[in-house]
């Protein structure tokens, strides 16, 4: 009898799977979907974006929109801005990040566990708490329209050195205790033995950096003015307000220029997306 | 014999001399461990306490960010606010968004992660992929392609409804649609990172208990209900917390897609305080109006600290 239920559920199982994979890719087509509309209509020319009638395939392939990007907005400068910014705060925030869960996770000193729970308590406090503060402390100090003004502000973050000291902790201090003895001083200590062992955790962290910085818009929306120190996402944001009304005329070129600016973000996810979903898995009890 | 009590004298000094650089050694150690913590924080009291306790102060003041007096006021700001129709309207608006927000990303995300939580497919972990990616696109990127779906004329959207008999709207300008159609964007960025984060914590669930639920011939319905559902909601409670969170920040969709209208329809809270600090410049108003959601976001954290502490124990 039990046997006769297997067979059935056998059977059923296969026809269960079959369902679920018909499903399960419906729903990623579904999901994909706004994605594959920003890529044809980067390609339309003006006249097909207007059609009563919206195509789902291009007629013929207007690569001449994305020149366009370049003619209409700075483009390579936006586009150069935002990597000076996004390379600049992996770097400092990296190097701050490491030397904080270097002295959280292996250092020896009074008040550590209390300075880490004030560094962790950074997490609850949201962007806008700050931002009008730090507005006036950059423009004291006449940073605003500098990189200083989009790096130097997020130089410590929580999460970064959260992470890391997490993945420094399962590190063995025999093993730092033996480079000491050999004389080897913090700073070696640090960059020559730690990073090489937290190496994944130090690179996927990176990779988060990239992308949120990347993607930021309130920070650099309010913290530049000069059109020659725009990012991507606040010069696209500006583009389609100065077209406000008579959007339907540009929207080719501004899906074309944002074809342009999720492609680094969409290389790099690719490549470290196992990293990517190992690091937020882990980031949300412990 | 003179030299008897010198040595005699030079031998305990040099000890304690010894015992003192060891201990002043130990000292100068420690604070070098410490040196190493100084640039966070330097970087956290520069760049977020001091701030967070200048944006208290600032906010008991009637100060105007272009002129240079900055009077104390009181309280003045807090009632200003609390007795203004635009304030209630504003929570409103950001307690609607997050709520359809929050409620739909979660549902869907945890209907994702049980269709989608096939661990030995290569198919299925590419299209899982595909469904996290739109989490990683730039929200002004999202926002715009939505906008142009969304156009009266031209877009996407009408053509759909069109193929339903149902006349064209113009999402972003109807005042009853604007704010649905802001949901929706969030709800299509957020659903994959809500689907991985359901599907971690399936992971985690022996496979014993489903094992044993189905010898004792209970139903895949029941499974889900009695096995899947309780042993999920420490996962459910951080993702509803940080997805409520994040939901009520609100403001790159906004700014991108309706500027807050139509009719204030979309004016959630953190967008009026950009208005109000950076358009109309009552930087003293914005600054209360930042610390009544600081207030907000803090009770919801304590909430959840304190719920999965009372979790811990209960499973413990």
């Amino acid at each position: 009898m039990r046997d006769n239920y297997m067979a059935g559920s056998a059977a059923n199982r296969k026809l269960l799977m079959a369902l679920r994979i018909i499903a399960a890719v419906l729903v990623t087509l579904v999901m994909f979907f706004p994605v594959y509309w920003l890529l044809i209509s980067s390609l339309k020319t003006q006249a097909e974006m207007r059609m009563a009638v919206p195509t789902f395939w291009p007629q013929s392939f207007a690569w001449e929109n994305f020149a366009e990007a370049f003619r209409v907005i700075p483009y390579a400068r936006y586009f150069g801005n935002t990597l000076i910014m996004a390379v600049g705060t992996i770097i400092l925030q990296l190097n701050v990040a490491l030397m904080a869960a270097y002295a959280f996770a292996k250092g020896q000193f009074r008040g550590r566990d209390a300075l880490f729970l004030l560094v962790l308590a950074a997490l609850i406090v949201p962007e806008q708490v700050t931002f009008v503060p730090v507005y006036v402390m950059m423009s004291k100090l006449g940073w605003l329209d500098t990189f200083l003004a989009l790096i130097v502000p997020h130089g410590a973050s929580a999460y970064a050195i959260f992470l890391l000291r997490q993945s420094f902790k399962s590190i063995n201090n025999d093993v730092l205790e033996a480079a000491r003895v050999d004389g080897a001083g913090r700073f070696s200590i640090l960059y020559k033995l730690l990073l090489p062992m937290a190496l994944p955790t130090v690179v996927t962290m990176g990779v988060l950096i990239f992308i949120s910085t990347w993607n930021s818009y309130f920070w650099p929306l309010i913290m530049t003015n000069d059109n020659d120190m725009r990012v991507l996402t606040v010069g696209i944001a500006m583009l389609r307000d100065s077209i406000a009304g008579n959007e339907a005329m540009f929207f080719h070129i501004i899906m074309a220029s944002s074809v342009m600016a999720i492609i680094p973000i969409v290389l790099v996810f690719t490549v470290m997306q196992k990293h990517i979903v190992a690091a937020m898995a882990n980031s949300t009890f412990k | 014999m003179g030299t008897n009590p010198k040595l005699n004298k030079a031998a305990p000094n040099r000890a304690s001399a010894s015992v003192s650089r060891r201990v002043s050694n130990s000292v100068i150690e420690k604070w070098k461990d410490f040196a190493f913590s100084v640039p966070a924080l330097v970087f956290m009291g520069a760049f977020l306490y001091f701030p967070l306790l200048y944006s208290i102060y600032i906010s008991f003041t009637n100060w105007n960010m272009t002129r240079p007096v900055m009077k104390f006021v009181g309280a003045n700001n807090y009632t200003r606010l609390l007795t203004n129709e635009e304030f209630y309207q504003s929570m409103k608006v950001t307690f609607l968004y997050t709520l359809m927000d929050v409620v739909f990303t979660l549902a869907i995300g945890l209907l994702l992660a049980l269709l989608l939580n096939v661990s030995s497919s290569r198919l299925f972990g590419f299209m899982r992929g595909v469904i996290f990616m739109p989490y990683y696109i730039s929200m002004v990127i999202a926002a715009m392609v939505f906008t142009w779906i969304y156009n009266g004329q031209y877009g996407l959207l009408n053509q759909v409804v069109s193929w339903f008999g149902m006349d064209p709207v113009e999402w972003l300008i109807n005042p009853s649609t604007a704010l649905p159609a802001l949901v929706a964007v969030s709800v299509w960025k957020g659903v994959g990172f809500a689907m991985i984060l359901f599907i971690a914590g399936m992971r985690g669930i022996p496979a014993e208990y489903y094992e044993a639920a189905s010898i004792d011939g209970a139903s895949r319905l029941r499974q889900f209900r009695n096995i899947t559902l309780p042993l999920l909601s420490p996962m459910t409670l951080f993702l509803v917390i940080t997805s409520f969170i994040s939901s009520m920040q609100v403001f790159q969709s906004i700014d991108v897609m309706t500027d807050g209208g139509p009719l204030k329809a979309t004016n959630a809270i953190v967008y009026w305080i950009y208005t109000m600090a950076f358009v109309e410049f009552k930087t003293g108003r914005a600054s209360a109006l930042v610390m009544i959601l600081f207030v907000i976001i803090l009770l919801l954290t304590m909430f959840q600290m304190w719920v999965s502490r009372k979790k811990v124990h209960y499973e413990g």
